[in-house]
């Protein structure tokens, strides 16, 4: 007993190194062991950020980072956790809707007057970028990217159907032209035309969201929920078509519709921005059924363009500035990642620096050309202290719609009312 | 006993045991297959019950990269230390409720008894806001602290003691030996079959708990091998690669099933007592 | 041995009582009674998890709201037929109670007991939000109601199954030892290897189970994602995984029966299924009514089974209660309401205890 409690504190020393400023990251994106220090070698999400931390690690002076990774379905039970328990990372990556909650009960360091001092140019963010790690008047992480959900396309299924025009896929610019086109794919394929996660992460629930911002409408304006409305249930019904007919599946999860994907057996995928490196890199291997891979944006089935967005950005817990040297090393860190935006772009994320996205560099990277338009159409809906809970309950009482066969209205009635309860609250 | 009706028995049984151990076999058996395989499809050989192509490498992986080996520590020391405590907590109060005569002896062992009624459930929430506020969370105190005041332990050796006949007791009382010691020189030594019971209990306990854990553990490296597992089962398909979750599973839980084999007697014996009474 | 000391210097029998009780009194008092009480504090107030933590002021006395805002509803008023099905269950079980102690086939503890169960399943059910009414929180009673399925359908699969094995098991030779170790040695896995491998089982793609219906040309299942099988899957998971210790419990009933009266019975022809129908299930009834409390009480904790294989859903039909409360806790950060639905679980588990521990009197 006593052997082994030393044991691991010699084993804590030895990871940790015992000079240097400690600096503990907070991080989701999945967990990547052998990353190595190469920024620019490394390969999907998990991958290319831990080679980034890890470069960050090794190269700047008296910091040493030590990653505390976590699952993605408790990050953020986990983080709020260890932000009460008085233990938050100094350094977490969070999301942008969840600023509200965490800044606005002062849990996070606002960064704005020490950004210049840290080498970190706020000037070359682009005005969304800097728009989404504001809160109020102070500025309260860095930004990483934008993440907008995509049509990720298996163009043999498309041409085969006769939906490629000039090496570019002819996408659905009406709910009709929708269930057109997935009948066409099914008929000369006999595979489905669309498949999402519609059944575990709201991948599905953002693709109905975005058909309810293209009509105009949204689920609230921030004090009065609005879901029981002509523009949600067309857009519920836009998809529940394709569900009826047999021509997309509501039941495949993440994995099992990226698997389906990577089969061969949809011709269209829903997801996000994060995997486009990863399927390009999966698409080019010999015994995965997805040959000819192309990236598109969310095309526009109502009036005006509209896809789910979000952003991930670095924060510092507010308790870090009471120790000046701790706080110095975190905005470091936070530097280091700043200046290495292009490497997690190549994830197939939108860069937030306006010099990266203006270099070649960027615009060489695979597909990126294919899906220049999201950027203009990135949608999110209305901030939210309580915005976790929201999308609690649009996950679930939309996923009853397809799932259970709940009637649309009700669903769509029973949500207007949660999500209203907890904008009275 | 051995008739034709017996045989017909174990045929008759065989059929379902070994529908039981399908899941466990699954999971070796996919423990043992490459990443690469189990991307495609899960049933290579015998729906994947027979683990060809055959890879040693997700275990190789396993202790040469990632936490599990961290986590399986982590899990020895809180099992260690909720052992130690629960038993020094539950044989000394035990015996003093069993054995010993003082004021309000009778109401005590009722507000003692009292505690079986208060699931973990109930006081996480107020546990977790205390060790907050202690700063206590992310270390072994919070992990192990919060298990030792268990009444079952108390009840379990509370009537162990008072089974043991007056007289040895008597004959050391005579030797005008103190109450403390005859507690440690002759109380204890006969209690050791309730200790083991008790203490494999509460391994199994700390071994296998969940949301406390959950809790009170935000950081991967004081996770339990329990919790880091449900960390990395979420995103296997992603990232890990289903073989390496499953050898974390099996890894995971090789501990307790060996523990179990050896000491099967008291562990059942510990499931008898504690299931009737607590 | 030790040497002998003078009575002067001894200790007194109370002294000596109070050092060795000080250790379990010290860490009874910190780890559980002063928790239990402050979940009840905190259940009287509005108080956020981050902000309570940065601001120890920022919690608000709100006396009983929580409690109110979880449990009740705008209007709501109380029927006698509002669901009737349950409430005639009700009615009948209250009936089946008096009448089942009458005949003697109960104890008097346990007709009051089902009596009381009785009426509240007539009682509860009846209350509904009247027009233009509504629950606060739509969420919880269902959330009670998925609960109560979940022990509903475990906990009968567990007791049957188990009792059958045991009866199957409870000789003492190799073969029936290997049988007993085999059966129980799911139970002593942790929640998430269980949950690991059954979510994998499940799968309608990489699934053996899918596996093995598409070899036959059947189309695969979706469990886990399928409103009616999700509860299912759960149910088949926690079955497979806490038979163990209810045939292990049910074997050391068995050992307690008797062998003359199976000699005696089969004298008069009874053997086999006869001899378990008159001889064994009759003699089990103590063990059985205890193996259920127990089971009833365990089940009623599920958490990681829900957690971990549907996240509580598809459209919260796994949503178990102690996973509400959870949530509420450190997903909406409202540690207020989520102690009002912690002690709401104490007091029904309570009451079971309390059951149990008259139940285990009532041998004595």
């Amino acid at each position: 007993m006593k052997h082994l409690i030393i044991g691991a504190v010699v084993a804590a020393t030895v990871f940790t190194g015992a000079t240097a400023q400690e600096i503990t990251l907070g991080r989701f994106f999945g967990a990547c062991e052998d990353a190595g220090t190469d920024t620019k070698a490394s390969s999907g999400e998990a991958c290319i950020i831990q080679s980034i931390i890890n470069a960050a690690d090794a190269e700047i002076e008296g910091v040493s980072i030590t990653t505390l990774p976590t699952d993605w379905g408790n990050y953020y039970d986990q983080i709020k956790a260890s932000y009460a328990g008085g233990t938050p990372p100094d350094v977490h990556v969070m999301h942008r809707h969840r600023i509200p909650e965490f800044a606005g009960l002062g849990a996070l360091a606002d960064i704005s007057d020490d950004l210049e001092a840290a080498g970190i140019d706020r000037s070359d963010w682009s005005e969304n970028a800097l728009a989404a790690v504001s809160y109020e008047d102070g500025i309260y992480g860095v930004p990483m990217d934008f993440h907008a959900n995509l049509w990720h396309v298996n163009m043999d299924l498309m041409e085969a159907a006769g939906l490629v025009e000039n090496g570019k896929p002819i996408l659905p610019s009406s709910p009709e032209e929708l269930l057109k086109h997935a009948q066409m794919v099914k008929a000369a394929t006999g595979q489905n035309y669309l498949a999402a996660d519609f059944a575990q992460f709201p991948l599905g629930v953002r693709l109905v969201l975005a058909l309810i911002w293209q009509q105009g409408s949204n689920i609230s304006d921030g004090v009065t929920a609005s879901l029981n409305t002509d523009e949600a249930k067309a857009a519920v019904a836009a998809m529940t078509q394709l569900f009826d007919a047999g021509l997309a599946d509501p039941q495949l999860n993440y994995a099992d519709s990226q698997q389906a994907f990577l089969n061969g057996e949809a011709a269209i995928l829903v997801n996000g921005t994060w995997v486009v490196d990863f399927y390009s890199a999966e698409a080019a291997k010999e015994e995965v059924g997805l040959d000819n891979y192309y990236v598109a944006d969310f095309p526009t089935l109502f009036d005006t363009g509209a896809t789910w967005a979000d952003s991930h950005m670095w924060a510092i817990p507010a308790s870090l500035q009471a120790d000046e040297e701790k706080y110095q090393a975190a905005l470091k860190v936070l530097a280091f990642i700043n200046d290495h935006n292009i490497d997690w772009a190549r994830t197939g994320h939108m860069a937030v620096r306006t010099s990266v996205l203006e270099s070649d560099e960027y615009a060489a990277l695979p597909h990126r050309s294919e899906y220049t338009g999201t950027a203009g159409i990135a949608r999110d809906t209305p901030p939210s202290k309580r915005y976790g809970a929201i999308q609690d309950v649009l996950n679930r009482e939309l996923q009853a719609i397809w799932l259970t066969g709940k009637k649309a209205d009700v669903a769509l009635a029973d949500a207007e009312a949660e999500i209203q309860d907890l904008l009275d609250r | 006993m051995l008739n034709r009706g017996y045989y017909w028995l174990i045929t008759a049984l065989a059929v379902p045991a070994f529908l039981w151990l399908i899941p466990t076999i699954w999971m070796v058996s996919l423990s043992f297959q490459p990443n690469e395989v189990l991307a495609r499809t899960t049933s290579t050989t015998a729906f994947g019950l027979i683990p060809l192509p055959f890879t040693i490498e997700n275990y190789v992986a396993l202790f040469s990269f990632g936490q599990t080996p961290l986590w399986f520590l982590n899990s020895l020391i809180v099992a260690a230390g909720m052992a130690l405590g629960v038993l020094l907590v539950s044989t000394t109060s035990g015996y003093a409720l069993a054995r010993l005569d003082f004021p309000f002896k009778k109401s005590l062992t009722i507000i003692c008894l009292i505690g079986l009624m208060v699931p973990e459930q109930a006081v996480f929430i107020p546990l977790y806001t205390m060790f907050a506020d202690l700063g206590w969370h992310n270390s072994y105190q919070a992990l192990i602290l919060p298990r030792l005041a268990v009444p079952i332990g108390v009840f379990l050796m509370m009537q162990f003691f008072k089974a043991i006949p007056d007289d040895i007791e008597e004959a050391a009382r005579l030797d005008g030996v103190t109450w403390l010691q005859i507690f440690w020189y002759v109380m204890l030594p006969l209690a050791r079959p309730a200790m083991m019971t008790l203490a494999i209990l509460t391994v199994l306990y700390a071994w296998n708990d969940y949301l406390w854990p959950l809790v009170s553990a935000q950081r991967q490296e004081f996770f339990t091998i329990t919790l880091g597992l449900a960390s990395i089962q979420s995103n296997f398909a992603q990232s890990e690669g289903l073989g390496r979750v499953m050898a974390s599973g099996v890894i995971a839980s090789l501990p307790v099933v060996i523990m179990f084999l050896i000491f099967q007697r008291y562990v059942v014996q510990a499931m008898t007592v504690g299931g009737s009474k607590g | 041995m030790p040497e002998k000391h003078t009575s002067g210097r001894r200790m007194t029998e109370s002294q000596a009582a109070l050092v060795l009780l000080l250790p379990f009194l010290a860490t009874y008092a910190l780890f559980l009674v002063y928790p239990f009480f402050r979940g009840i504090w905190i259940s009287l107030h509005d108080w956020n998890l981050m902000a309570v933590a940065f601001n120890p002021d920022a919690k608000e006395f709100v006396g009983l709201h929580n409690y109110e805002r979880v449990m009740w509803g705008k209007d709501i008023t109380w029927g006698a037929l509002i669901s009737p099905v349950q409430q005639v269950i009700g009615v009948l079980g209250f009936g089946l109670s008096i009448f089942l102690h009458r005949i003697g086939w109960v104890s008097k503890v346990t007709a009051v007991a089902l009596g009381v169960a009785a009426i509240l399943l007539f009682v509860l059910p009846g209350f509904h939000p009247a027009e233009g009414g509504r629950w606060y929180d739509r969420r919880f009673w269902p959330t009670v109601g998925n609960t109560l399925i979940f022990v509903g359908l475990t906990v009968p699969g567990v007791v049957v199954s188990a009792l059958l094995l045991a009866a199957a098991v409870n000789r003492e030779t190799r073969a029936m030892s290997a049988f007993r170790t085999l059966f129980f040695l799911s139970q002593i896995m942790s929640v998430t290897v269980v949950t690991l491998i059954w979510q994998i089982m499940f799968s309608p793609r990489q699934g053996l189970i899918a596996n093995i219906t598409e070899t036959f040309g059947g189309s695969p299942i979706v469990w886990l994602t399928d409103e009616h099988l999700a509860m299912a899957a759960i149910v088949i998971t926690t079955i497979w995984w806490s038979l163990g210790i209810a045939m292990i419990l049910f074997l050391a009933g068995l050992q307690d029966i008797s062998k003359d009266l199976y000699e005696a019975a089969a004298l008069d022809n009874a053997t086999g299924a006869k001899a378990f129908w008159h001889i064994t299930l009759p003699n089990l009834k103590r063990t059985i009514t205890l193996v259920i409390v127990l089971q009833v009480i365990l089940q009623f904790q599920v958490f990681g089974q829900a957690h971990l294989m549907t996240r509580g859903g598809p459209n919260d039909s796994t949503q178990v209660l102690v996973r509400y409360i959870y949530q509420t806790a450190f997903r909406d950060s409202d540690l207020g309401r989520a102690s009002a639905m912690a002690v709401f679980l104490f007091v029904i588990m309570g009451a079971f205890s309390v059951l149990q521990f008259v139940l285990g009197r009532e041998e004595d």
